[in-house]
């Protein structure tokens, strides 16, 4: 169940999904071929897209990673939309509250969000490790419970936006200060500092797993809890580890899109980046770098979908390749099974 | 007094069937030992099915099957990924969710142009006989068809769960498959039937969404309901009328919510919605009461392995 994915089964999978996907359009009446044209016109053509696709891509990382740290660790994270609220509220709380030129407000609302994200995250591990609660069903019960509190509750409540007008009722948490908003690096297109910082969290995480024993011991504990904890690894603890650092880049998550893209809480985050991350990383094969190629992928075609919209197709049509393409890294054994089909003198060269 | 408990009731027969369905599909699955996190997506397809088969023909009964058809037809990939191929149960059920959030946002905008399919005919209310001057009972009568099923089908569920042979031998592959298939009975064959028919109840959930409650599919549907019913069958410690009572009292629940507000009186809105899954978790941390899944849910049963 938990074989390693190769990198030819996953673009195997995703090219599979793509084309499942194209051929469907014309089902609706759309040209599969002028839809391709835009798709890659809207996530490649011009710094603009670029820059589109790079902040999409940033995000669905560290979604993503919420998923793969603590996968390593044998536990199954998809509270990451919850975590991804939390984190997002925090920041834009932080981003509006806090009065810091701009080199320490910036680092303090990150910092608070990944805080927020990784104590959502490290609850359900707890849950897990002390009560011996399924981390898959309190992940998806938590994901609720932040939901309300936040969506329902402080953005409705003690966090909503004070006008000055009554009649004028700004929907969402007050705008956040500028010195909180991540600079912009590259003039002309929104691509701002979140993308740098989620590959920089993605490749210190590959570090961390590959090459320190805090990330050697993650790996014994998913490979086998009980070995791992006879040979002296404290494996309950590591689980709830790999859970607050997981949630914590969901967290960081959150901050992106507040502190980036849209500047405040809005009275509803409707993306389900938390979910969206789980399909990059299991298409990403759950590992760090695996997942940057995944989001860097669905970044681009996903910033392409805007310009779907001219063609009459929703923009959420890349979203649909995406669900598709998890479907596929999900069968792989079937994949695998037609490719022995196919290729059965290279089957038996593998096993000599 | 009596014209609030009545509207209560009223409103709680209304909204709690499509959750009911949900919560009792969900049970039957996992007792048969196979995850549904694909419920949400089952009753979104079932939700648009319902309404477009319901347009097509004119007849919303056609569209409840139509409904039925799209959930149990995803039910068949699920069980197929999960019990055939031995796939991540979970990870098969969040690809089913994601496919169809996107898969019918980009279908109805791009057969109908914007966000909702147009009204088709919903489910005509039926009036029982002699109910109607009835104190309090009187709210029994005038539901959809929909509400008099999920009367029905939680204790038909639970008859069959606990009292025919197939209900043990479905219990069975739950806790212990190995011991099912040393009999010579067919783990695949059970938990299909488990998959199945969870699929057929969320996607006829979905269609009471779109054809009893309202009149036609809107993107928002199924409103998170396919969540929210596993947590009902938490709640209900994995039994059918366990899932189904939990389902009505969410139902209820919120209800009495919306009821307190039209009345004036603020309820914490927040807190008043996360309750239902703070619930949930503290049950099954032990600290209210005790819920144990079967032993073998989510386990993909491999029989050569030991």
């Amino acid at each position: 169940m938990t074989r390693a994915l190769r990198p030819g089964l996953a673009v195997a999978a995703v090219a599979l999904a793509v084309l499942i996907a194209f051929a469907a359009l014309p089902l609706f009446g759309k040209s599969p071929l002028d839809a391709a044209v835009a798709l890659v016109q809207g996530g490649l053509g011009g710094p603009q897209a670029l820059g589109e696709s790079a902040v999409k891509a940033a995000i669905l990382l560290l979604a993503a990673l919420a998923v793969a740290l603590p996968f390593c660790a044998g536990l199954f994270n998809i509270g990451g939309q919850g975590q991804l609220l939390a984190g997002a509220i925090t920041a834009a709380f932080l981003g509006h509250a806090l009065r810091l030129p701009g080199a320490l407000a910036i680092p303090a609302c990150l910092l608070g969000a990944a805080a927020a994200g990784g104590a959502w995250g490290y609850l359900a591990g707890w849950l897990k490790t002390a009560r011996g609660v399924h981390e898959v069903i309190s992940t998806i019960l938590l994901n609720w419970v932040a939901l309300h509190l936040i969506e329902n509750g402080l953005v409705v409540g003690p966090l909503a936006a004070h006008s000055s007008d009554a009649s004028i009722s700004l929907p969402g948490t007050a705008v956040i200060s500028p010195a909180a908003t991540l600079p912009v690096l590259w003039p002309g297109t929104r691509l701002h500092a979140g993308v740098p910082l989620a590959l920089g969290v993605a490749l210190v995480l590959a570090w961390v797993m590959a090459r320190t024993v805090w990330g050697f011991e993650l790996r014994a504990v998913g490979a086998s809890a009980e070995a791992s904890r006879s040979a002296g690894i404290p494996a309950a603890a590591r689980m709830r580890q790999s859970m607050a650092v997981g949630a914590a880049c969901a967290g960081l998550a959150g901050a992106l899109l507040v502190l980036g893209n849209l500047g405040r809480y809005p009275p509803h985050i409707a993306s389900p980046y938390g979910f969206d991350g789980i399909a990059v990383a299991f298409i990403g094969g759950n590992t760090p770098l695996g997942a940057a190629a995944a989001a860097a992928f669905f970044g681009v075609i996903r910033a392409g979908g805007t310009r779907l919209q001219l063609l009459g197709v929703h923009r959420d049509f890349p979203e649909v390749i995406q669900g598709l393409a998890l479907l596929m890294v999900a069968g792989r054994a079937i994949l695998g099974w037609a490719w022995a089909k196919l290729r059965p003198s290279r089957l038996e060269a593998d096993h000599a | 007094m009596r014209e609030a408990a009545e509207a209560l009731l009223r409103a709680t027969l209304d909204y709690a069937p499509s959750l009911v369905f949900a919560a009792v599909g969900a049970a039957l699955t996992e007792r048969g030992g196979v995850f549904n996190i694909g419920l949400e997506g089952m009753m979104r397809a079932g939700a648009f099915a319902a309404a477009v088969t319901a347009l097509a023909t004119g007849s919303p009964y056609l569209g409840l099957l139509g409904g039925v058809a799209a959930g149990t037809l995803l039910s068949v990939l699920h069980g197929w990924l999960c019990i055939r191929w031995r796939s991540d149960q979970v990870v098969v059920g969040i690809a089913i969710n994601l496919m169809m959030l996107a898969g019918i946002t980009v279908a109805v905008e791009s057969l109908y142009g914007q966000g909702n399919t147009p009204s088709a005919h919903a489910l005509p209310r039926l009036h029982l006989p002699g109910l109607a001057h009835v104190p309090v009972l009187s709210a029994l009568s005038g539901h959809p068809i929909t509400t008099y099923l999920a009367l029905a089908i939680p204790v038909l569920a639970h008859l069959a769960l606990s009292r025919t042979r197939w209900g043990l031998r479905l219990r069975a592959v739950g806790e212990k498959p190995s011991a099912v298939a040393a009999l010579g009975l067919s783990v695949s064959r059970l938990r299909y039937q488990g998959v199945l028919l969870s699929g057929a109840l969320s996607g006829l959930g979905g269609a009471t969404l779109s054809l009893a409650v309202l009149d036609s599919f809107n993107d928002l549907m199924p409103y998170g309901q396919g969540f929210i019913a596993l947590a009902a069958m938490i709640f209900g410690k994995w039994t059918p009328l366990g899932a189904a009572g939990a389902a009505a009292f969410f139902a209820f629940a919120d209800a009495l919510r919306i009821g307190a507000g039209a009345a004036g009186l603020h309820l914490p809105r927040g807190l008043m919605l996360a309750l239902p899954y703070l619930v949930s978790l503290a049950m099954l941390a032990g600290f209210v009461g005790r819920a144990t899944p079967p032993a073998a849910d989510g386990v993909p049963f491999d029989p050569e392995a030991r």
